[in-house]
């Protein structure tokens, strides 16, 4: 091998020594080795820019050849063949396939691997199939194709989804996983649109991450984006789609008439007088004459109709010597919540790859992302379920109202205004992303085709402008918010990150061994940075309300303004220096072997580095003799692996002991002492083991493909407060624990009948534990609020919700006297009536106190599963896919508000179903009931099952081939069309996984024209 | 040849990256706080750890000193309705899950482990090169304020902890007697070490620890161990000391114009620094204060009226002939005043029993209870103008001389002896003040009484008078029952589940 490239070489001098000898015009044709002919196949004058391409019958013709030159042909899939002219003028010329090619070649941490190889669980998403999803935030289109990935979706135009591989493993540190785009470390891709990305793989498991470090505690999403290829035409494509998104599943509230039946049953002097005002103030319907002749639904009234529309173009290609990709992309989104709410960004790209001689490959890479996005007013969502429908949008009877006469629920009297429109209209939040990253390389072959040295220089920028101005309004006096109310906060986030990467690696191959082993350094430096100013605005000042050319700090009173340099996140710098390696072996193609090792310092912690081994063994079954003869199964592969990470995103404790400053007065005047820490925090890194073991399996020609997956995750450091002995001073310390296990299945079918009809499904499944395990001696730490209860206690999962459990509803008197824990909480001096709840008596101690509390579900799904069909019929092809998840609760805080306020509305499931008298329902309150504080305990009525399924995306589409047009591909899409909930009953299921649904903004169905040209 | 080359290329584009980038591993955290930099050599920052021993003593929560003091025959906890728990306590009815035991416990020994990480800072300071006799000088003011804190904690919980270090794992629990034993001992080290003066006369901690302060905690924990010689001793260096001396105006004594006077050995001080808004630290005195009044201020706002005067304390006091400690110790309303005269005993009252204070504030009838506590109040006129908060400006006293000279004459009567006088004339200081005939001869009985007439509302001092001399029958008053089982509050129900080496100990009401 060795001696060929030296020959290769030798012959690149001997290539400028003949130059000037005789030239000839060749011509010949380029097949497969079955004869078949290869269209677009390269063909080049080596050490020349001289070349053609075959057309479509596998012809080509080449003039200025020298008689004694050398062809290269080349073609993707296939082993490049150099031929010498040897004043020969027409050439036959068929490739060999190239099958280490065409095997599926796996980005793993620093390189690639192939997938037979892997013995860790790493799982490549579809990218072709991510693109058929309308957004613009590229993980929202994995939810469902990745098993042991949750993505809970936002909806708010330009937020990112919130991500757990393999559960949650930290309190107080982050979950969220490392995003490497082209070696480059993100917490967020939101700036990538799918069209962009060449590939994404997803190490899962702590042997395929570890390598990664502290910043890969997580697991690891490995993204490369598009790039040319040597030897290939120009490739000039163009994807857009515009559609409309709107809202789904819509909750339905109380309407007037419902909720004037409430309101009268709830026996609240202040309701009933409530309803009347709106009689006196709005009217009387004709229908009905005892209900206000207002019935507003709010979210009809908050939501509206919403346009999306996404335009991308990619040249990609290449030469011998230099492969191209450029391209540009813009997505636009406009939200659903009626008001400024939108989302745009624009990207330009571009990625270089340069043979610049026989040994160094150099190489590079930009994109630049512009975004601008108008944030909704999230109160909102809250405020549409609260407000009253007796509420009409706008009060005409407010004459010197500017601009508009927002209608006040106080005046009919309840206590808040309630109307959304007043903050919605009169909020301008926008901010304004730019994102360039920039990238490097230089890549040595120091022993051809072994040894190979990159080194390679990252830079990320990414700096948000803020700016998010509060109007004045004024209905009345009582109902306004004045120009000195309002404001403008404008705010710059700066952070910049550089990575620096040297990686040696070294392949061969002995007879039946094979191994690979890399050993690298890796520098990163990043910093943030913030500064924020608010001020409110001057009335004697050129501030106008319309112009927003005057929304300048300037106009501001400045004695108003205030400045900070810092927030929760900002400032920091960091650096991290790291040496790591890996060594994978595989003998006879059968057995593998493979470990990583990670040596880390950061500046984060006392303890500055850390060391992260991992390692992984696998057995590939089929290629045993005793296997040979078992005809169904075409591969078969035991692996396992083990790996320990670290999480570095708990912020670190202070040096040293802990002080601060104190007043305290004698004598009349105030002294200044200093109070010293009594208890100090210990934090450091939470170290995480995980063992995995899998399956990977063919079956049936391969046509069966199934991925099976068990891992035990064990979190042993994690940081949690440690409650003294004595005093209240918490110290937060690395001595909880907390594990994570579950099963991933994949699989997947494709097949054929006849010559047109193709088709795939593919489904996967996941299923996660995940249970504290140690607080060190604790009983349990307290988390939520003291009226929404959550704990961390062992046995349990994290942030498990903890009250009390109905048994149903007292529907007699009779039924109350009888029960002795009704009869105590009397005796107590709570009233209880026939149509409260009668929650259960855990103890049995006769009476209801906080022993009666059990644990009613955490907010982080416990299954989530997902697939897709793919049907294609000559030029037609459509695909659905699907995703469903559950095991988890919900807090319908919506419906928990009415703990604060009473006066307000009620959804309708709540206004049809309410007890109404003997037998009416076990499972509601009367709507008196629901007003006291009885019926208001956290318990299973306000937390909700959060089980649903999903229609996640239909796409039906028409490529139009014709040889005298470029390929056209014409598609109409539906984008999360039809869901189906198991017991929720709020907007949207999807909200996140603190399980709290509050100000939730639901996600839309899209509906969407594409179009795809290909040139 | 190129192969040599490359190498080259490598190691210089190594050695580049190598060089500069492993220190930077030892940079800071941007905007970490750096304790690291305390300048141990400044005798400034050792001041500034003295005061914050203070702060956390001073910074006192508002349920935590009526939870120690409302058991006595002296006081009420005012009417039912809210804070039951509270009631019941008052009562002898326990209930070790009521948030106040926790609050107390809790917070108390959270003072005294921060002043404990005090006491271990300012022995940083002696390291670092600060005048060593101002350290054992400072160190010596907070451990006083730490026995003093632990004396009332056993108080009411009887076995605590004993805490000298801020490493949690060397905190033990005490028997009561091994606790007032322990700082009887930390006062004879630390009283060499502290100023020889009034705290009223101390110019740079005004109103701070003297050795005059330990030696009346060193008094107080005597008692509680009945060692009256040593009671006797240690308040009698106090009298002998002349520096201290009874105010004239008992009334005012707990007023305004009674504000670090030389009668008191400690007090919480609080101030609004006559400005009529802004800073202001105050006390909560509005949990004391009547629920209702017509004040001679308009603006000045009532109070809550959780702490009622019992009608024992006064049918005692008129039984007594009593004007001034009366007066002074009981705001009357027109209920309570009709309620007294339902007794044919009583149907005669003297003109001060009124419900109009000498400062013109009119009492008027609420339904939480009969009286409130006059010691803790302040006249609406002695209000900063501009302040409308009852009690604002007020300290809370602490340890006043009447009390040390009382502790003295008792140790007499039992047997001890003193160079500080005889009990008679300790009695009668404390008489002639509150204009009471003088006495002689006097007994341990009379002592007792007159400490009830004299401390009554202060600290529970009566309740674990009684409780030291078993005397249950006084506690069974109003239809109370009382016995030793009840003397000290169960432990917090909070505290047993966070602490294993609570549970090993029993005071008698776990």
């Amino acid at each position: 091998m060795r001696n060929t490239i030296l020959a290769i070489l030798l012959f690149l001098f001997q290539v400028t020594a003949f130059y000037g000898q005789d030239v000839v015009t060749v011509s010949g044709m380029v097949s497969d080795s079955q004869g078949v002919p290869l269209p677009g196949a390269s063909v080049v004058l080596q050490g020349t820019t001289t070349g053609t391409q075959t057309d479509f019958d596998g012809n080509f013709a080449l003039s200025n050849v020298p008689s004694d030159g050398i062809l290269s042909i080349s073609y993707v899939g296939f082993l490049s063949q150099q031929v010498a002219v040897n004043g020969k003028t027409s050439f036959s010329i068929a490739l060999m396939e190239d099958t280490q090619a065409l095997e599926e070649v796996v980005v793993v941490g620093y390189g690639t691997q192939k997938k037979s190889d892997l013995t860790s669980a790493i799982v490549s998403v579809d990218t072709e199939s991510m693109e058929k999803v309308p957004t613009g935030q590229l993980m929202q289109a994995v939810q469902g194709k990745a098993a042991g990935v949750q993505i809970s979706s936002l909806g708010s135009p330009g937020e990112s989804p919130e991500i757990i591989i393999r559960g949650v493993n930290s309190v107080y540190g982050d979950s969220t996983p490392l995003f490497v785009v082209d070696g480059v470390f993100f917490d967020s891709i939101d700036f990538l649109n799918a069209s962009e990305i060449e590939s994404m793989s997803i190490l899962k498991d702590a042997s395929a991450s570890a390598i990664y470090g502290v910043e890969a505690s997580n697991g690891v999403i490995l993204i490369t984006t598009k790039g040319g290829k040597f030897n290939k035409n120009a490739s000039i494509s163009y994807t857009g789609y515009t559609g409309v998104q709107t809202a789904q599943n819509v909750l339905q509230m109380a309407n007037s008439e419902q909720f004037v039946n409430f309101a009268l049953e709830s026996g609240s002097d202040s309701e009933i007088a409530s309803v009347n005002s709106a009689m006196q103030r709005f009217g009387r319907s004709r229908i009905n004459p005892n209900v206000p002749d207002v019935n507003t639904d709010w979210y009809d009234e908050v939501l509206r109709k919403a346009m999306t529309q996404n335009h991308d173009i990619s040249i990609n290609g290449g030469s011998e010597n230099i492969a191209y990709s450029v391209g540009g992309n813009f997505f636009y989104q406009d939200g659903i919540l009626d008001m400024n709410n939108s989302y745009e960004r624009f990207n330009l790209r571009t990625k270089l790859d340069i043979k610049a001689n026989d040994w160094l490959k150099v190489g590079g890479s930009i994109v630049y992302s512009n975004a601008t996005k108008y944030n909704d007013e999230a109160s909102a969502w809250q405020l549409a379920y609260f407000a009253v429908p007796i509420l009409p949008v706008y009060d005409y009877l407010y004459t010197d109202a500017d601009p508009l006469p927002y209608s006040d629920a106080r005046e009919i009297g309840y206590r808040g205004s309630q109307n959304p429109f007043p903050t919605m209209d009169n909020s301008d939040l926008k901010s304004q992303i730019r994102r360039t990253v920039a990238n490097f390389y230089a890549d040595f072959q120091l022993i051809p085709e072994q040894l190979n040295f990159k080194t390679s220089l990252s830079y990320n920028h990414a700096g948000t402008t803020g700016r998010n101005v509060y109007l004045p309004y004024y209905v009345t006096d009582d109902y306004q918010r004045s120009v000195e109310e309002s404001s403008i906060t404008r705010s710059q986030v700066t952070e910049e990150s550089y990575v620096l990467d040297n990686v040696l690696t070294y392949r061969n191959t002995f007879g039946e061994h094979d191994l690979t082993l890399m050993g690298g350094m890796s520098y990163r430096d990043n910093y943030g940075s913030y500064f924020g100013t608010t001020g409110n605005f001057d009335p004697s000042g050129a501030f106008v309300r319309d112009k927003e050319q005057t929304w300048y700090l300037e106009n501001t009173s400045a004695d108003s303004r205030t400045s900070t340099d810092s927030n929760n996140t900002y400032p920091y710098r960091s650096y991290g220096f790291s040496y790591f390696g890996r060594a994978a072996y595989k003998f006879k193609d059968r057995y593998l072997a493979y470990a990583t090792y990670r040596a880390e310092g950061t500046n984060k912690y006392d303890e500055t580095y850390v060391y992260l081994p991992a390692f992984g063994l696998g057995w590939v079954l089929s290629e045993e003799s005793f296997m040979k003869d078992v005809d169904f199964i075409d591969y078969l592969k035991l692996r396992g692996g083990w790996g320990r990470l670290a999480n570095g995103s708990v912020p670190a404790s202070d040096g040293g002991v802990g002080s601060t400053t104190v007043k305290t007065v004698f004598n009349d005047q105030y002294y200044t002492g200093t109070q010293f820490e009594t208890i100090s925090d210990d934090i450091s890194w939470e170290f995480t083991e995980e063992t995995n073991i899998g399956i990977s399996a063919k079956f049936l020609d391969s046509r069966l493909s199934l991925e099976a997956d068990y891992f035990i995750k064990d979190t042993k450091d994690m940081v949690i407060p440690l409650s003294p002995l004595v005093g209240t001073e918490v110290s937060y310390q690395n001595v909880g624990s907390v594990r994570n296990k579950g099963i991933e299945l994949a699989v997947g079918y494709s097949g054929k009948i006849g010559k047109d009809f193709g088709y795939s499904i593919n489904a996967n499944f996941s299923k996660l534990e995940n249970e504290v395990t140690d607080l060190y001696t604790q009983p349990y730490i307290e988390r939520g609020s003291a009226e929404f209860r959550q704990m961390i206690t062992e046995g349990q999962p994290i942030d498990v919700f903890y009250g009390y459990d109905i048994e149903g509803v007292y529907q007699t008197q009779a039924e109350i006297d009888a029960d002795p824990v009704a009869q105590s909480a009397i005796a107590g001096g709570t009233d209880i009536s026939p149509g409260y709840f009668k929650y259960k008596d855990v103890d049995g101690s006769g009476e209801l106190d906080a022993d009666d509390r059990v644990y009613l579900g955490a907010p982080v799904p416990d299954y989530f599963y997902g697939g897709s069909i793919n049907l294609n019929y000559k030029n037609w092809d459509f695909s659905t896919s699907f995703y469903g998840q559950g095991g988890n609760v919900i807090l319908n805080r919506n419906r928990a508000e009415v703990i604060w306020t009473t006066g307000r509305n009620i959804d309708a499931e709540l206004a049809k179903n309410r007890w109404t008298g003997e037998g009416s329902t076990n499972a509601f309150p009367s709507s008196e009931g629901y007003r006291q504080s009885w019926n208001q305990k956290l318990s299973n009525f306000f937390l909700q099952e959060g089980d649903f399924f999903r229609i996640q995306n239909i796409q039906l589409a028409y490529t139009l081939k014709n040889d005298k047009l470029p390929e056209i591909r014409f598609s109409l899409t539906a984008d999360r069309p039809f869901l189906w909930t198991k017991g929720y009953n709020g907007f949207n299921p999807e909200v996140g996984f603190d399980g709290i649904d509050s100000q939730t903004y639901p996600i839309p169905s899209t509906y969407t024209f594409g179009m795809n040209i290909k040139l | 040849m190129k192969s040599t080359i490359y190498i080259k290329c490598l190691l210089l584009v190594c050695g580049f990256y190598l060089a500069s980038c492993e220190d930077q591993l030892d940079e800071d955290a941007e905007l970490r706080s750096y304790q690291n930099d305390i300048d141990y050599s400044s005798a400034e920052g050792a001041y500034g750890a003295l005061v914050g021993a203070y702060e956390t003593f001073q910074d006192v929560g508002w349920e935590q000193i009526p939870l120690i003091a409302v058991r006595g025959d002296d006081v009420n906890a005012g009417g039912l309705g809210d804070q039951q728990g509270f009631a019941d306590t008052d009562n002898y009815t326990y209930d070790n899950n009521y948030w106040m035991y926790n609050s107390l416990w809790e917070n108390w020994f959270q003072d005294i482990t921060q002043i404990t990480s005090q006491i271990e800072q300012l022995e940083l300071y002696r390291d670092g090169g600060v005048n060593s006799s101002l350290i054992d000088q400072y160190i010596a003011e907070a451990k006083t304020l730490r026995g003093f804190i632990t004396l009332e904690l056993s108080r009411v919980f009887g076995d605590v902890y004993r805490i000298e270090s801020t490493d949690q794992t060397e905190i033990t629990v005490e028997t009561k007697d091994d606790l007032m034993q322990w700082i009887s001992d930390q006062m004879d080290e630390t009283i060499p070490d502290l100023l020889d003066v009034a705290p009223s006369n101390r110019t740079d901690i005004p109103g701070g620890i003297t050795k005059y302060t330990a030696l009346a905690v060193q008094a107080m924990a005597n008692l509680e161990l009945k060692n009256y010689q040593a009671v006797a001793d240690a308040t009698g260096e106090i009298i002998n000391s002349g520096k201290f001396e009874l105010y004239d105006d008992f009334y005012q004594l707990f007023k305004i114009p009674g504000k670090l006077c030389n009668e008191n050995l400690l007090e919480i001080q609080y101030s609004d620094f006559g400005q009529s808004s802004g800073d202001n630290v105050a006390h909560l005195f509005e949990f004391y204060a009547p629920q209702n009044w017509t004040a001679a201020v308009p603006e000045a706002t009532s109070g809550w009226g959780f702490y009622e005067p019992s009608f024992k304390y006064i049918k005692f006091m008129l039984d007594r002939g009593e004007t001034v400690r009366l007066e002074t110790s009981v705001l009357f309303t027109d209920r309570g005043i009709a309620e007294i005269q339902t007794d044919s005993d009583y149907s005669d009252l003297p003109d001060f029993v009124t419900n109009t204070t000498r400062d013109g504030d009119i009492i008027n009838d609420y339904s939480r209870a009969y009286f409130a506590s006059g010691k803790h109040y302040l006249p609406s006129i002695q209000l900063t103008e501009g302040r409308t908060t009852y009690g604002t400006n007020k300290n809370y006293t602490v340890i006043r001389y009447a009390e040390v000279l009382l502790m003295y004459a008792e140790a007499l009567t039992r047997g001890a002896s003193g160079t500080a006088g005889s009990a008679d004339d300790a009695v009668n200081m404390i008489r002639t003040r509150a204009d009471m005939p003088t006495l002689s001869g006097v007994t341990s009985d009379d002592v007792m009484d007159e400490k009830f007439a004299e401390m009554a509302m202060e600290w529970g001092i009566r309740y674990y008078d009684m409780i030291r001399l078993d005397k249950t029958s006084e506690l069974n008053y109003d239809g109370r029952t009382f016995t030793m089982e009840k003397a000290y509050l169960p432990y917090p129900l909070e505290q047993l589940d966070i602490s294993p080496i609570l549970d090993e100990y029993n005071n008698q009401n776990n």
